[in-house]
């Protein structure tokens, strides 16, 4: 077995380029079934958790519900399944549609999460040694860092409204709304101070001072880097050499 | 008023930050919780306003178990100030900060009016009452935390470093509120580094550290 934390970035990030690009381009459900198996197979491989996998897009079972929905109602081609008046409500088509989104969003998460085995510094090296300029790879790597920082203060701030006596479930849907409204202010000006104290500790450590960059650690591709680029290259040919066919 | 069983609690699987905590804390008297940083007082402090569920025990706010009680309902006898004050503030001027939850509970504008200027009188707020919360200096953000807390009349208080940030003329006024609260027979625990601050305001001293109680004083 492939441990994910022993993988080079690069190869980690080669296997995302690959899955996502198949399942952005993809429109056949059967294949996109099939590529979001050999995901979680390879996820499964590389030694993550299936089960905190599953766990995570529970949190997302209401949006695919949505998802579903929606594309059933605005896509008024194929055979009625439900219908409430005049008005179509689920066609075979439409949920086609939905279910194919909701593998594409699936397959997304489930190949991003790999990503999570390698730490920030790792990615950027990963990237800066692929030849992309320094400032996008740390730009990418603090977005990262960030995204969970953020999370934690939209929930600290959701904690500290309910304990001062307001219940979230009880109060009408406009004043709900109106106090969400009042949790994106407070989010967004954060951001931005953190983001203008970030860049003044940076100037301050003399990020850019000088033109080139050396690094105390330099990524090396090993065979299991190679063996996985390779295998993603062949499953990615013969993905889009089956769906040529079936088209 | 508040009692903690025989709690344990870990943030990650197998790491207990805080072991085998039995605790009372009696309505109507005035707790500092002193120790090292890391030692477990602020998990205490949260654990006691159901923010974190105990891993192991049970948590009793007069009779309401934090397991399975609804944040809210704990808010409305309990007010919170975080470590960080920046993190319970959220409207887009001052007086709307004091003035949401009530105006979310439905209480008439006119009464409002009059108890939002009374906080802002009270915590010198008067002049910023206009000012975005989130570029007002860090004493000024505890002020304003502390006010919009006290403006819903909790029955307790658990306050984290309330005096961080505030110079000596704004920590007498805090004082003074503190006492006054405490003849109203307010309970509270306070969590603080300010050895003065708590040997004027505490009735009990108890240490904390490396996730245990040390010592529990009562003066």
């Amino acid at each position: 077995m492939i441990l994910a934390t022993d993988l080079d970035p690069r190869a980690k990030l080669f296997f995302v380029l690959v899955i996502s690009s198949l399942a952005v381009f993809l429109q056949n459900t059967f294949l996109l079934l099939l590529v979001f198996i050999v995901c979680l197979g390879a996820v499964a491989a590389t030694g993550g958790s299936l089960g905190n996998m599953l766990k995570k897009f529970r949190k997302f079972f209401g949006i695919f519900i949505a998802v579903v929905l929606l594309q059933s109602i605005f896509t008024q081609q194929g055979q009625a399944i439900l219908q409430l008046g005049d008005i179509t409500l689920l066609t075979d088509f439409g949920l086609i549609r939905g279910m194919q989104t909701i593998l594409r969003f699936l397959i997304i998460i489930a190949s991003a999460l790999v990503m999570t085995t390698s730490n920030s510094r790792e990615i950027i090296q990963g990237l800066v040694q692929w030849k992309i300029p320094f400032e996008i790879a740390f730009m990418v790597s603090i977005a990262i860092r960030f995204l969970p920082l953020l999370r934690e203060e939209a929930t600290d701030m959701l904690t500290a409204i309910q304990l001062r006596g307001v219940n979230l479930k009880k109060i009408p849907l406009l004043k709900r709304i109106k106090m969400y409204s009042y949790l994106l202010l407070p989010l967004i000006s954060s951001v931005m101070v953190k983001a203008q104290e970030l860049s003044v500790a940076m100037e301050m450590r003399a990020f850019r001072a000088y033109p080139q960059r050396t690094s105390l650690r330099v990524l090396q591709l090993g065979r299991a880097d190679y063996l996985v680029m390779v295998l993603c290259t062949l499953f990615f040919l013969t993905v889009m050499v089956l769906y040529l066919m079936l088209i | 008023m508040i009692k903690l069983n025989n709690v344990s609690f870990a943030y990650e699987k197998n790491k207990m930050i805080l072991r085998n905590i039995h605790l009372a804390i009696e309505a109507g008297t005035c707790t500092v919780l002193v120790g090292p940083n890391g030692g477990g007082k602020t998990t205490i402090g949260k654990l006691m306003a159901g923010i974190l569920k105990p891993s192991v025990g049970d948590v009793m706010v007069n009779e309401l178990d934090t397991r399975t009680a609804e944040l809210a309902e704990i808010g409305k006898k309990i007010g919170y100030l975080f470590q960080d004050p920046q993190r319970q503030l959220f409207a887009p001027t001052v007086r709307e900060e004091i003035a949401f939850v009530m105006e979310l509970q439905g209480v008439p504008s006119d009464q409002i009016d009059i108890r939002v200027e009374r906080y802002l009188d009270k915590f010198q707020l008067k002049a910023l009452e206009n000012s975005f919360p989130f570029q007002l200096s860090r004493g000024e953000k505890q002020r304003l935390a502390i006010a919009a807390i006290m403006v819903n009349n909790p029955v307790f208080y658990i306050l984290d470093e309330p005096t961080t940030g505030l110079d000596y003329e704004r920590k007498k006024v805090l004082s003074a509120v503190i006492e006054r609260l405490r003849e109203e027979g307010i309970g509270m625990v306070i969590i603080s580094h300010d050895q003065a601050f708590v040997k004027r305001h505490a009735q009990r001293v108890i240490t904390v550290s490396g996730g245990e109680l040390l010592d529990d004083t009562s003066n």
